[in-house]
């Protein structure tokens, strides 16, 4: 299985409990023999990389550098992170199975690579907007709703950490429950249920 | 090439959305790509009642939803309506088996859908850079401004080949975003000379009437009323004219300039002479271009100054301000009379001396008229346009993404 993980934050990035979380991922699944490619961010470490646990990263930065917000910036950003994508899906002679999104930042590349390539992708829910800004429904908010609605939407299934935010994500985008998968990261059966999403959910996958 | 060449192109506006220039520019040069061979495929933001696909004039035209959630401002509205215009084309070139051989970005507005596509088809993207924010804005004062610039930058970093409408915009972009000459092609912008032939079934001294009188000759000024289009110094040359023929003075356009120049005029006890219009109907713009005397553009910049060639296809003499785009349109006692920009002595100049030589008038007109039909002719423009795509594509075809 080959597959492209979008993560905004990944080691030596580290914003929150992301990048540790996706790190992690990656290494395990580099173990399994899962062909692990990770897109992100980094301001000036770019390029591709081979990482001694088996992970290949592809580091971009932003082409416009001046921005008004996170959000302008995130939008421009997510064409780099597409060019990397389609470098990796390129040079792979297409043989990509699957796209691992962690959080909204990198959803725009994601539904446009959906759409050009037929490629499923899994939206991994860290947080919601609903929650970090605190009720707040400003035009900024709303934008980030929606993109984190468009992210529920094209999304082939959708991964949380718990219960709660699996409840969440129900109730604010009306998500349906069979979509939603609960894979808890401590649990003892935390890789055996994130191989047997991915194993469902990849190009070509035969549903069960 | 075995099958015709295909070209996805990218706008924000697209007839009947019409905001700016961008959307009649690439309305005649798409219809007239598609009567010499290409076919085009037009990607551009919804309108109310225009539907989501259609073809027009042997144009296929797609539309996607714009994004209608309020937006913290304009610039990060773009970039929204660039997520779903990029997702909608993807599956558009997708349904087509990928057969897009060329996308062709106008202006910022679909940067990131244009720059976005070429990655993920690794075709080849070109840019016409219709204007830019540093012209715009005059200078970059605030991130917000500088953000837009750099967009800009960005897209012409990823365009294969950038396309300006005049040589004046070829410099001022190539100083704007540092591009190598080699990056850069000049084609004109185009008028439509179809749509302003005299139409026989139009009273046109009834309709004179309703803006001069028989005695008065008509001058005409077509433009926004802002500080760079210069209607002060027409409102300004108007007594040195009034001395040596009675002309009426028509302002069609609108802006933030129109009350200071009414009082300027009322001050000055030329009410009488000078209308101001307002917005006209097309029809009634067309019809006041094929009546006036004299057309004349004023402006202080101006990038290309297409109402100039309006005013050639409407057989109308013009006298523009020797600046910009405007320069290189016309040649002085050629195809109209140029002034010194911001001088009103020297506008009034020009004015009378169309105005006051009839044969010397049409023998301008007439000139100018073979001019519009040598350079800035929507058919010869799309041949242009194909000949950039075939040279891009014969680059293409010796490069590794084939």
């Amino acid at each position: 299985m080959h597959v492209i993980v979008l993560s905004w934050e990944f080691p030596p990035r580290i914003v929150g409990q992301l990048a540790g979380y996706v790190k992690e991922l990656t290494v395990q699944l580099a173990k399994k023999n899962v062909e692990t490619n990770v897109v992100t961010y980094h301001d000036f470490l770019t390029g591709q990389h081979e990482e001694p646990e088996g992970i290949k990263t592809y580091r971009v930065t932003n082409p416009v550098r001046t921005h008004i917000g996170v959000l302008t910036w995130v939008l421009t950003l997510n064409q780099e992170v597409e060019r990397a994508a389609a470098n990796i899906y390129y040079n792979a002679n297409k043989q990509i199975d699957l796209m691992d999104v962690h959080d909204w930042h990198f959803i725009q590349a994601a539904v446009t690579l959906k759409k050009a390539f037929n490629l499923p992708f899994i939206y991994s829910v860290e947080s919601l907007e609903e929650h970090r800004s605190h009720g707040a429904n400003y035009p900024f908010n709303m934008a980030i709703k929606s993109i984190e609605w468009l992210g529920l939407y094209e999304a082939k299934k959708v991964i949380v950490k718990s219960e709660w935010m699996r409840d969440e994500v129900t109730r604010v985008y009306r998500v349906p429950m069979d979509k939603i998968k609960v894979i808890a990261p401590k649990s003892s059966t935390w890789m055996k249920d994130i191989l047997e999403i991915y194993n469902s959910t990849m190009r070509g996958a035969v549903l069960k | 090439m075995t099958r015709e060449l295909t070209v996805m192109m990218l706008t924000w506006e697209f007839p009947p959305r019409i905001i700016g220039g961008i959307s009649p520019h690439v309305y005649h040069l798409s219809k007239n790509l598609a009567k010499n061979g290409v076919k085009v495929c037009v990607v551009t933001c919804d309108f109310p009642g225009a539907p989501q696909h259609e073809v027009v004039d042997g144009v296929e035209v797609f539309r996607i939803d714009s994004y209608k959630n309020p937006s913290p401002d304009f610039a990060t509205w773009v970039y929204l309506m660039n997520v779903n215009m990029q997702k909608e084309a993807a599956a558009l070139v997708n349904r087509l088996n990928g057969r897009v051989d060329i996308f062709h970005a106008h202006d910022w507005l679909v940067a990131n859908a244009g720059i976005g596509l070429k990655h993920v088809f690794r075709k080849p993207l070109l840019a016409t850079i219709h204007s830019t924010e540093v012209g715009r804005r005059n200078g970059l004062h605030f991130d917000y401004e500088r953000m837009i610039h750099e967009t800009e930058a960005w897209l012409t970093y990823e365009a294969w080949k950038v396309i300006c409408c005049s040589n004046y915009m070829v410099s001022h972009v190539r100083w704007a975003f540092g591009l190598p000459e080699d990056k850069l092609v000049m084609i004109p912008n185009g008028v439509n000379l179809q749509e302003y032939t005299r139409n026989k079934n139009i009273n046109f001294s009834r309709f004179r009437k309703k803006f001069a009188s028989p005695k008065e000759k008509i001058v005409l000024f077509v433009g926004r009323l802002v500080y760079e289009k210069g209607v002060h110094v027409l409102i300004n040359a108007v007594p040195r004219i009034l001395e040596k023929v009675n002309a009426k003075f028509v302002i069609v356009g609108n802006g933030y300039m129109k009350e200071p120049l009414s009082n300027l005029i009322n001050g000055m006890g030329l009410a009488h002479k000078v209308m101001f219009t307002g917005f006209v109907d097309d029809e009634t713009l067309k019809n006041l271009q094929r009546c006036a005397d004299v057309c004349v553009v004023s402006s202080l910049f101006e990038p290309f100054g297409i109402v100039a060639l309006e005013a050639m296809a409407a057989r109308s003499p013009v006298v523009v301000s020797d600046t910009g785009g405007l320069a290189e349109i016309i040649d002085h006692d050629v195809t109209g009379v140029k002034v010194h920009p911001e001088n009103p002595d020297s506008l009034a100049w020009g004015i009378k001396k169309v105005l006051l030589d009839e044969k010397h008038a049409n023998w301008l007109t007439n000139n100018a008229h073979r001019k519009m039909l040598e350079k800035y002719d929507w058919n010869k423009i799309s041949r242009q346009t194909k000949d950039v795509y075939e040279a891009v594509l014969k680059e293409y075809s010796k490069s590794f993404w084939t």
